[in-house]
């Protein structure tokens, strides 16, 4: 079953750690946004494949944009 | 002489009460993707339970022998059934028969549900996909009901406060029967079928002027953000599986206790990952989900309301089988600040444990309220108290486990009437955060030393470790410290202990429950 990535809120991707075909375990570390000066980082729901991707380091997104599909 | 002729007709007459808006209408229907009444209800009981109460209600046109020319069925089905082996009252508009808009026999039959519920002490099940009254199409002027009829909402109300109300918006749903899905302990809305809406998109554009599609008025997309349901669904089957998931956490009445299921996971689980799950960099939010799955029993875990107050995360879960309400910060979000939005989420979510008498665990990360203009806009501190204040007098038993900051008038809200309370040793606590409070109570240090920012972050980490939890725990001002991985055996032990307590809250709530 693919899962959704989507951001909880709006602001910027400060670190991206996989790209597209990447094999990703439940619980590793995907990507970390800036938000409000905080760090808020993403973790895989699930074992999984990266299946698409659409977030980039520095992309500024808005509040339930699609960072990426695991599946 | 026998009654044959009579009964032949009362056959004849539930015959065509199955058929709903006929054949045709049916096909639009099913052609739009959406199930009919009739469909949804079995597909929400379990299989051949539906128990129907009122078929024979409609209009009849007879001939001048007696004989039924036309039977148009009420447009409202209703009936008992049963969810998980539970009996349940369950109902919904016929979409099929003047697009739900209430007939006389519908209306009737409707308002009867929650009159039901409340005297049968069972949960509730409404289906909507309908609107409320429409300017005369019916063939016949009816009387307007009478000055002294009772108020329509306080069955409603009275359903509210005895039996759990589980609701669905499954197609369009306006006027009255919006305001009746809102009036329930849980809602859910199809994506790809439901709006819900006051008044459609042509009223709306004559009144007000403006244009917009049923989506842009009252989709999922907006009514998910705003509290106004509490789940979406990605379509009507999912939207029963929800119903269904969320009554099997509470009892069928206000005098009963929720139902323990058997627990195949292991009470004294230590889950390994929680040693490491709190960054020691204070700057770093985390998953507070995969914290609360890893403590609940597994798979038990489900989420309510998650598309808005999003800083706030309820759920209803499981420990050691006892159905339990579980309310957690999420640092991701504003860094898990109560918002206006988020203490209205938070306090209608306590009003519903209290109601049905389960415990509640909470796992703070609390930074206070929200601060900054908006949030005075919003008035976050009126809401936020009333959070608080409901907290307060609430009764069931509390637990809550301090994973790291806890800070402010807002963290009150987090520790109910006489909470059981643990502390991570990552636990912060303290009137606001350092980061906060030091710009402030020390501006003039600050402002005077050499380098203002390298004072700036002394003060902070001095100050930082006296708001560490060992202190606390000292001063019994916090149950236990304890490992993170104990966390779960600490919480199953506390279930167990509050057992007792259980039965003597059973019966209605000192405060009506409001939607």
């Amino acid at each position: 079953m693919a899962e959704d990535i989507h951001c909880e809120t709006a602001g910027t991707i400060w670190k991206l750690w996989v790209k597209e075909g990447d094999t990703v375990t439940d619980g590793q570390e995907l990507f970390i946004m800036e938000v409000m000066k905080m760090e808020v980082p993403y973790e895989a729901p699930c074992d999984g494949v990266v299946k698409r991707l659409s977030i980039a380091e520095g992309d500024v997104v808005k509040e339930d944009d699609l960072a990426m599909v695991i599946g | 002489m026998s009654w044959k002729d009579e009964v032949d007709q009362i056959a004849e007459r539930r015959r065509l009460a199955v058929l709903q808006g006929g054949e045709a209408a049916i096909a639009k229907h099913h052609d739009k993707g959406k199930l009919t009444v009739r469909e949804r209800i079995d597909a929400v009981l379990d299989p051949d339970t539906f128990d129907e109460i009122g078929r024979g209600a409609g209009e009849a046109e007879v001939d001048e022998n007696g004989n039924i020319v036309e039977f148009s069925p009420a447009n409202f089905v209703l009936g008992f059934g049963k969810i998980d082996g539970r009996r349940v009252v369950v109902g919904g508009e016929d979409f099929t028969l003047k697009g739900g808009s209430p007939t006389e026999a519908g209306l009737r039959k409707s308002v009867y549900a929650e009159d039901l519920a409340v005297k049968y002490r069972l949960p509730l099940v409404r289906l909507h996909e309908g609107a409320g009254g429409s300017v005369g199409k019916s063939k016949h002027a009816s009387l307007p009901s009478a000055v002294f009829n009772a108020p329509r909402f306080r069955s409603v109300a009275q359903a509210m406060a005895t039996a759990p109300v589980a609701s669905a918006a499954l197609g369009a749903v306006a006027g009255l029967p919006a305001a009746r899905l809102v009036s329930s302990h849980f809602s859910v809305m199809s994506n790809s079928t439901a709006q819900i809406m006051i008044a459609g998109p042509a009223v709306v554009e004559r009144a007000m002027g403006e244009k917009l599609t049923k989506d842009e008025l009252g989709g999922a997309g907006v009514h998910t953000k705003n509290g106004t349901v509490d789940n979406a669904a990605a379509d009507e089957p999912e939207a029963m599986e929800q119903i269904r998931a969320f009554l099997s956490y509470l009892p069928s009445n206000v005098y009963e206790l929720a139902p323990v299921s058997l627990c195949n996971d292991p009470v004294d689980r230590r889950e390994e990952r929680l040693l490491e799950i709190i960054p020691k960099e204070r700057r770093r939010a985390y998953d507070m989900r995969r914290i609360i799955k890893s403590v609940m029993d597994e798979g038990s875990v489900f989420e309510m309301g998650r598309g808005y107050g999003k800083s706030q995360i309820m759920c209803l879960a499981r420990m050691n089988g006892q159905p339990v309400g579980v309310w957690g910060n999420d640092p991701k979000v504003l860094a898990g600040a109560m918002t206006a939005d988020g203490a209205n989420k938070a306090r209608r979510f306590m009003e519903l444990c209290e109601v049905f008498h389960l415990p509640i665990i909470c796992f703070v990360d609390e930074p206070g309220f929200m601060i900054g203009s908006q949030s005075e806009r919003e008035a976050t501190i009126r809401h936020g108290a009333n959070a608080a204040l409901t907290s307060a007098l609430l009764n069931v038993p509390w637990a809550s486990v301090m994973v790291r900051k806890s800070f402010g008038v807002a963290q009150v809200a987090h520790y109910g009437p006489d909470a059981y309370v643990l502390a991570w040793p990552s636990a912060e606590t303290g009137p606001l955060p350092v980061e906060g409070g030091v710009a402030v109570a020390f501006h003039r240090e600050i402002a005077a030393a050499e380098d203002p920012d390298a004072k700036r972050r002394e003060l902070e980490e001095m100050l930082a470790a006296r708001q560490s939890p060992f202190p606390r725990a000292e001063a019994l001002a916090v149950h236990e410290l304890i490992d993170p991985r104990e966390t779960r055996p600490m919480l199953a032990r506390w279930i167990d202990r509050v057992q007792p307590l259980l039965p003597s809250l059973l019966g209605p709530a000192s405060f009506a429950i409001r939607p």
